[in-house]
């Protein structure tokens, strides 16, 4: 178990900052859209607790897409540019796989609340939408 | 006939899905054309690799977006779409 913790501890030791600082911005922009989320479920009376555990399923996912992808677009920074965009599609489809298993299982199992697994999907779009308002660049 | 009528319905849900789905395929291409742009800019200018990389990761995550858009249709004609049409076919014939 602490051989893994310290694994963790060094992985994380080598994220490149901005990665770092754009997950989090990521993350907290997810986790406050989230809020509203609940806030309008729970005003138009459909709030349960489906609701609650396909939110959850859905922004862990996503925050997890965002770093994994700043992960792959840091180390690719380092190759040449051909493997560079093989590394990166590569990535991207297999993202898209693991995103595709999240929904189908959020559409799958009775425990989670199918647009509560869906509309948290768009939230990051959003957040980098929103992101010259905070004083940070954004990628259009 | 209605168990026809109800495979059509199921085939086309799944070939619509499969179709959608071709979108996913976009994202990667541009990403990669993206990431190999960078690579040569961060070549010529080193001091600007911290720059590059945040307007790059918030490009990338735009262009994600399309493929989830095609996700989200795919999984709808999946999960969703074929009891609906089926509903609807019971209505029409009255069953």
């Amino acid at each position: 178990m602490s051989i893994n913790r310290k694994r963790v501890v060094i992985i994380l030791n080598h994220v490149d900052a901005a990665v770092k600082r754009e997950t989090l911005y990521i993350a907290a922009a997810v986790g406050i859209m989230s809020a509203l989320m609940q806030s309008v479920f729970l005003i138009a009376r459909h709030w349960d607790y489906t609701v609650l555990l396909g939110n959850l399923l859905s922004a862990a996912a996503v925050i997890a897409n965002f770093f994994l992808m700043g992960l792959t677009v840091q180390k690719s920074l380092d190759k040449d540019e051909k493997d560079a965009a093989t590394a990166v599609k590569l990535s991207q489809q297999l993202r898209l796989l693991m995103m595709f298993v999240v929904v189908a299982l959020g559409a799958a199992l009775n425990c989670f609340n199918l647009w509560a697994v869906i509309i948290p999907l768009f939230f990051p779009r959003v957040a980098v939408a929103l992101r010259p308002r905070f004083g940070g660049k954004t990628g259009e | 006939m209605l168990e026809l009528a109800i495979g059509i319905i199921l085939g086309c849900c799944a070939l619509g899905a499969g179709t959608a789905m071709i979108a996913g395929i976009g994202p990667g291409i541009g990403e990669g054309n993206a990431v190999a742009k960078a690579c040569e800019a961060i070549g010529r200018q080193p001091e600007s690799r911290g720059a590059v990389t945040t307007t790059m990761l918030m490009g990338c995550a735009v262009a994600e977006t399309t493929g989830l858009y095609a996700l989200v249709i795919a999984i709808l004609l999946i999960f969703v779409a074929p009891g609906h049409l089926v509903n609807i076919l019971m209505n029409t014939l009255g069953r």
